[in-house]
C-alpha cells in the first residue's frame, strides 16, 4: 500500500512538473549581479575569479560539464575513459565543433591540439603569469618541469623569446607535458604523476580549456592575453554581442553551435549589472528581471504580510557550493600582533574545551542572518561540501561522514546541539584549564571588516549565541573590525581566535577539501595560512592532527576503488570533526522570487559549470512556493 | 596676457606632474598581499605570486641569484632572502621606486603600432615618441624594417593597462569609454540644470520675500538636507511607477533616450538648487547697490534692469566656475552612475583605488588633477572675458 502511495505521489509531481514544463518558458532570460562582481577579463586561461567563471563558461566549451545533480556530462568530449586505473585518461572529442567569432562567422575547425596549446598556455611562465598552473603543476606529469623550463628561460632569454614557445609536435612542451593528442582521431590524452580517480572532473575546469593555435596567430600572444569579447573566438552555446562594462552584458545563442539540436538555450541571456540586491528587487518589480535574491529585509516584509502581491512567490534557493566552518586559530597573537595569546593558545588545545564549543554553540540565530525563514536549511555537520562527490551508487560523500558521525539534518531541531554534553565539556575543561594556568572567561577575538554594517550585526548576533550558549564566565566573544585587508590586517600577525570562512572545491574529491588542513604539509592552507597548526606545541592537539594526516594519506592512496577511497576519507573527516579541529557551520541559503525551476539548472558543488544558461526550465511568471517545492521533490525523485 | 598664460600653464603642469609623482610613490608603499584578490591570496603559490608582482612592474628578478633563489653552492641567495632564518632566497627583489616612476613617464611617450586593419600589433616593440621624432627627421627607420605596408605608429600617451576592473585594458581605452558613457548624461544635466538654474534664481530674486521666493528657498534648503540616496530612490520608485520609465540606464533598450531621464533627473536636483541659490544670493546683492537704485529711479522697466544689468553683473561669480563644471562632466557623479548602473567616470577611481588597479588610479587621478587645474585657469580667464574691468596681469586688481 505504500508503495503504491509512493508511486501515485511521484506520479503526480512528475505530472506537476511537466506541466510547469509545458507552460510558456522565457525565450530572453533577464539575470543581474551586483557592480562588485563585473567580469575582469575575457581570457579564460587567464582568470580564477568566479565572476569571470561565470560568464566565461558560457562560451567556450570544456570537455566535461555537469549535469543538474552534479554528475559528469560529456560535452566537446564524446566518451573518455582510463586504460590503466587512472594515471592515463583519453578523452575523446566530437566531430563538427567549430571555432567561431562574435557574430557567429566559422573561423576555425576544433581540434585536438587545441587542448595542448591551451595547457601550454597554462603553463607558460612568459604569456600566463602563473594564473591556472598550480592545478596542472600537480596532476600532469612534466607539466611542473615546463612550467619551471619557461620561467628560468624568461631570466635567461627574455620574455619575447618565451612567448614563441608552442605546443607543436616536437616542441619542448610536446616532450615534457603529459599530453598527447591527436587531431586525425580527435583524442586528447593525459598522463599523470600519480593515478587520480576523479582527474575527469578536472576537465570541467578552466586550467584545461582549449584554445586555438590560429587565435594566437591572428591576435598574437599579447593579443590574447588582452582578448576582449570583440576579437575572442567562441565554441560555446553563447557569444557575447554587447558588452558595457558595469552596465551590461548580451550573450545570444550562438548560430553555429555543434550542440544545438541537443540542449535547450535562451535566445538571449542579459546580465545587467546592479547597485544591490534592493536595486535588483524594484527592477523584479518592473518586470525587467526574471529573479532576485531577497535581503532579509524585503523577506521578511513579504513573507509577514500575506497580502503582498508576492507572498506566495518565495522560493528557497539551493545552497552555494561553499562549505563554512569556525577555523580555530592554535597559535594567535594578542592584538599587538606578536605577543602569543597564551590564554587562548592553551584553551583551543584542549579537546574539552573545543567539544564543549562543538556541542554547545546552538547557531541557529546566526543562520538566520542569512535564511529567516527556514534558519535550519543551513546547517552543516561536514568538511567537504555536499554534492562534491558521489560513491559508485550515487550517495553523496558527506552521508557517509554524516554516518560516521551519527548526524543526520533535521530541519525541525539543531542535531548537533547538545547543551547537557556541552555542559559536561565545559566542566571537564575548566577544571583542566584551570590547572594549567587559563584563566576565565577566554577572550575569543573574532574580526569583521569595518565597513560593513551586515557583518556588525551578524556579530552581534554571534556575540549572543556565544553569550547564551556557553556563558560569560567561560567565553567571551570579543569582536574586532580592520579596515580593507583581512589577510594583511588579521591573518597574517595572526590576531583572530576563529575565521568563519567558505570553501569551494575545485574538483570532486574530498582531498580537495580534506588536503587543505594536514599536518606539516606546505600544501595545505587553512593549516599553513589559517590555524597555524604546524606553530602549535600542545602534544595532544599535534597527536589528533597527525591522526588525521596519516588517515587522509592513506585515503588518498586508494586509487583504484572510488566507494573504498571515499569511505576512507569519511573515516579521516570524521576523525577530524570527532576532535573538533574545526566547527562546521553553515550554507548559504537564501530566499528568492524566480521564473527559473533552480532544479532544472546545471548544479555543480565544484568548479565552474553552474552557471551555464542551458536546459533550464523556466516560466513567464513567478513560480509560486508549492510549485518549487513540488519541483524540489520531483527532483529528489529523480 | 600670452606670458601670464604661458606661466600659469607652466604652474599647472608641474603640479599635476607632482600630485601624480606622490600618488604613484604613496601606492607603492602599500604591502604587496593587497595586490592579490582574497581568492588569489588562498589559491596562489609564492611563486605564482611573485610572478604577477613582477609583471605589476612591482618586482624584478634577482640578478644574484637569476631567480633561483640559491646560489651556486647551493646556499640562500643573500639578497633576496626574506629573513635570516630562511634557508632560501625568493628568487625576486623589489624595483626601485623611482626607477618605476621614470618608466611610468617614458611609457606615456610610448609610440603604439597598428596593421591595416587596425588592430594593435605587438610583435613590434614600440619606441619612444622622441627617439621616433628624432631618427624620423635623420632619416632613420624607428622600427628597423619591421614596419609593414599599411601599419602605422601613434603616439597614445600610454598609462598602462588596468590590472583588475578591465585586466590588460589601456587605462587610456577605459578613461575615454567612461568617459562617453558619464558626459552624455552630465552635460544634459549641466545644460538643464544651468538654465533652470539661473532662471528660478532670477525669479526668486526678482519676487524676493514672496511666495515663489520661499518655495524656491524650500526646495533648495530640502535638497541639501535630504540624504542623495533618499530621493534617488524615490525618483528612480515614482518615475517608474508613474510615468513607466526605465529604472537603469541601457544602451541598447529600444528607446535609449528614455533610460537616460531618470539619471539626468537626479544629476539635475542638486546642481539646479545650486545654481538657483547662488544666482539668487548674488543677484539680491547687486539690486541692493546704487547703481540699480539709479538706473531704477531714471524709470528703465525692470526687465530690463533684472536681466541687462543685474544678471550680467551677477553671472560674473557664476562664470568662474563654469568651465571647471564643464571639464567636471568628464568626472561624471559616484552616487547616480551607481544607482542607476550608468557605465561611467563617477565610481571608477573608487573601485580602483578598492581593489588596488595601480595604473588606473594613476591615470584617473592625472585626468583629475589636470581637469581641476584647467578648469579654474579657464574659469580666470572666462572672467575677464565677461568682465573686463578684472585683470588677470597688473598692479592693480590682480588675480
Amino acid at each position: 500500500m505504500k508503495k503504491l502511495l509512493s508511486l501515485v505521489l511521484a506520479l503526480i509531481m512528475v505530472l506537476s512538473v511537466a506541466s510547469f514544463a509545458s507552460a510558456d518558458e522565457l525565450t530572453n532570460l533577464n539575470t543581474y549581479e551586483t557592480q562588485a562582481r563585473e567580469l575582469e577579463t575575457w581570457n579564460i586561461h587567464y582568470s580564477q575569479a568566479a565572476a569571470d567563471l561565470n560568464v566565461l563558461c558560457n562560451l567556450i566549451d570544456g570537455l566535461l560539464t555537469n549535469d543538474n545533480h552534479g554528475n559528469l556530462k560529456l560535452n566537446a568530449a564524446k566518451a573518455y575513459e582510463t586504460p590503466d586505473g587512472g594515471k592515463t585518461w583519453v578523452f575523446t572529442l566530437n566531430e563538427g565543433m567549430t571555432w567561431f567569432n562574435k557574430d557567429g562567422e566559422v573561423q576555425a575547425d576544433v581540434l585536438a591540439s587545441d587542448w595542448a596549446t591551451g595547457l601550454e598556455w597554462v603553463l607558460n611562465y612568459a604569456k600566463n603569469d602563473s594564473y591556472n598552473a598550480s592545478m596542472p603543476m600537480e596532476m600532469i606529469a612534466g607539466a611542473e618541469e615546463y612550467y619551471n623550463y619557461t620561467k628560468e628561460l624568461t631570466e635567461s632569454e627574455g620574455a619575447e623569446a618565451v612567448k614563441e614557445l608552442t605546443a607543436e609536435a616536437g616542441s619542448k612542451f610536446a616532450e615534457t607535458v603529459g599530453i598527447a593528442v591527436d587531431d586525425e582521431a580527435g583524442t586528447i590524452t593525459y598522463t599523470l604523476i600519480d593515478a587520480l580517480p576523479y582527474f575527469p572532473s578536472v576537465a570541467t575546469y578552466n586550467c584545461l580549456y582549449p584554445l586555438s593555435a590560429s587565435l594566437i596567430e591572428e591576435l598574437g600572444v599579447d593579443g590574447y592575453r588582452d582578448v576582449t569579447w570583440e576579437d575572442m573566438w567562441y565554441s560555446g552555446a553563447y557569444t557575447v554581442t554587447y558588452f558595457e562594462n558595469q552596465n551590461q552584458k548580451v550573450l545570444t545563442k550562438s548560430p553555429n553551435y555543434w550542440n544545438d539540436a541537443n540542449c535547450k538555450r535562451f535566445d538571449t541571456v542579459t546580465i545587467k549589472m546592479v547597485e544591490s540586491v534592493a536595486v535588483a528587487y524594484q527592477l523584479f518589480q518592473a518586470g525587467e528581471l526574471d529573479h532576485v535574491s531577497l535581503d532579509q529585509a524585503t523577506l521578511q516584509d513579504i513573507y509577514n504580510n500575506e497580502s503582498h502581491p508576492y507572498h506566495n512567490n518565495l522560493v528557497e534557493a539551493r545552497p552555494t557550493k561553499y562549505s563554512y566552518q569556525m577555523h580555530l586559530v592554535y597559535n594567535k597573537n594578542l592584538e599587538d600582533g606578536t605577543t602569543p595569546d597564551d590564554n587562548w593558545n592553551k584553551a583551543v588545545a584542549n579537546e574539552n574545551f573545543r567539544k564543549s564549543l562543538y556541542y554547545g554553540l546552538d547557531l541557529t540565530d546566526y543562520f538566520a542572518r542569512t535564511n529567516s525563514i527556514n534558519p535550519l536549511s543551513c546547517q552543516n555537520f561536514c568538511y567537504t561540501g555536499n554534492g562534491v562527490a558521489f560513491t559508485s551508487d550515487g550517495k553523496d560523500y558527506t552521508s557517509l561522514v554524516r554516518a560516521e558521525l551519527g548526524l543526520d539534518y533535521d530541519y525541525e531541531k539543531y542535531a548537533r546541539v547538545d547543551p547537557e554534553k556541552a555542559a559536561e565539556y565545559k566542566a571537564k575543561a575548566i577544571e583542566e584549564l584551570t590547572a594549567a594556568g587559563v584563566t576565565f572567561p577566554v577572550t575569543a577575538d573574532y574580526y569583521i571588516s569595518g565597513a560593513s554594517t551586515v557583518a556588525a550585526e551578524t556579530a552581534k548576533v554571534l556575540e549572543n549565541i556565544f553569550s547564551t550558549c556557553l556563558g560569560d564566565d567561560y567565553v567571551v566573544l570579543k569582536t574586532n573590525t580592520y579596515i580593507s585587508s583581512l589577510a594583511n590586517e588579521v591573518r597574517v600577525p595572526r590576531k583572530a581566535s576563529f575565521f568563519i570562512n567558505g570553501w569551494g572545491a575545485d574538483f570532486a574529491d574530498p582531498i580537495n577539501f580534506l588536503g587543505q588542513e594536514t599536518y606539516n604539509d606546505t600544501a595545505a592552507y587553512y593549516s599553513n595560512a589559517y590555524s597555524n597548526i604546524n606553530d602549535a606545541t600542545d602534544e595532544n592537539l599535534i597527536a589528533a592532527y597527525k591522526e588525521f594526516t596519516d588517515l587522509v594519506v592513506a585515503a588518498k592512496a586508494i586509487t583504484n576503488d572510488i566507494d573504498a577511497r571515499y569511505a576512507a576519507f569519511a573515516k579521516a573527516e570524521a576523525c577530524f570533526i570527532n576532535h573538533v579541529l574545526t566547527i562546521p557551520c553553515s550554507y548559504e541559503v537564501a530566499w528568492e522570487l524566480t521564473k527559473i525551476n533552480n532544479y532544472s539548472k546545471v548544479y555543480s558543488m565544484y568548479g565552474m559549470q553552474s552557471y551555464r544558461y542551458v536546459d533550464w526550465e523556466t516560466s513567464t511568471e513567478p513560480y509560486t512556493t508549492e510549485q518549487a517545492a513540488a519541483q524540489a521533490a520531483a527532483y529528489a525523485a529523480e | 596676457m600670452v606670458k601670464y598664460i604661458l606661466k600659469r600653464l607652466f604652474q599647472s603642469l608641474i603640479t599635476v606632474l607632482l600630485v601624480v609623482s606622490i600618488v604613484f610613490m604613496l601606492l607603492r608603499m602599500m604591502p604587496s598581499d593587497y595586490f592579490f584578490t582574497e581568492e588569489e591570496l588562498i589559491k596562489f603559490t609564492d611563486s605564482q605570486k611573485y610572478a604577477k608582482l613582477e609583471r605589476l612592474g612591482l618586482m624584478e628578478i634577482c640578478q644574484t641569484c637569476h631567480g633561483k633563489g640559491a646560489l651556486e653552492d647551493g646556499s640562500g641567495c643573500p639578497d633576496c632572502k626574506l629573513s635570516v632564518q630562511d634557508a632560501l632566497g625568493t628568487g625576486y627583489v623589489g624595483r626601485n621606486v623611482f626607477s618605476q616612476l621614470f618608466d611610468f613617464y617614458k611609457d606615456m611617450l610610448e609610440m603604439r603600432v597598428y596593421n591595416a586593419k587596425g588592430k594593435e600589433v605587438k610583435s613590434i616593440d614600440p619606441v619612444n615618441f622622441f627617439t621616433y621624432l628624432s631618427q624620423k627627421s635623420s632619416g632613420i627607420d624607428p622600427f628597423n624594417g619591421k614596419l609593414k605596408e599599411g601599419y602605422t605608429a601613434k603616439a597614445t600617451f600610454n598609462l598602462g593597462k588596468s590590472i583588475r576592473l578591465e585586466k590588460n585594458q589601456y587605462v587610456t581605452d577605459v578613461i575615454a569609454t567612461k568617459m562617453t558613457a558619464s558626459m552624455r548624461i552630465s552635460i544634459i544635466s549641466l545644460i538643464l540644470s544651468l538654465i533652470l538654474g539661473v532662471v528660478l534664481g532670477v525669479l526668486q530674486a526678482r519676487y524676493k520675500d514672496g511666495v515663489f521666493d520661499h518655495i524656491g528657498t524650500g526646495y533648495t534648503v530640502i535638497v541639501n538636507a535630504v540624504p542623495h540616496l533618499v530621493i534617488y530612490t524615490v525618483i528612480m520608485i515614482a518615475g517608474s511607477a508613474l510615468f513607466g520609465l526605465p529604472m537603469r540606464y541601457d544602451a541598447t533598450a529600444n528607446k535609449p533616450y528614455l533610460t537616460m531621464v531618470l539619471p539626468v533627473v537626479c544629476l539635475s536636483i542638486g546642481s539646479t538648487a545650486g545654481y538657483m541659490l547662488w544666482t539668487r544670493r548674488y543677484m539680491v546683492d547687486e539690486l541692493n547697490k546704487d547703481y540699480i537704485r539709479l538706473a531704477k529711479l531714471k524709470g528703465l522697466d525692470d526687465r530690463r534692469v533684472m536681466f541687462r544689468h543685474v544678471l550680467k553683473n551677477a553671472f560674473v561669480p557664476l562664470a568662474q566656475y563654469l568651465p571647471y563644471s564643464i571639464l567636471l562632466t568628464v568626472g561624471g557623479s559616484l552616487l547616480v552612475e551607481t544607482f542607476f548602473s550608468v557605465p561611467g567616470m563617477g565610481p571608477e577611481l573608487t573601485k580602483a583605488i578598492s581593489r588596488y588597479d595601480l595604473n588606473l588610479v594613476q591615470g584617473i587621478v592625472l585626468l583629475y588633477a589636470t581637469l581641476g587645474i584647467l578648469g579654474v585657469f579657464l574659469g580666470d580667464l572666462l572672467m575677464t572675458m565677461i568682465d573686463p574691468r578684472i585683470k588677470l596681469t597688473g598692479k592693480e586688481g590682480v588675480r
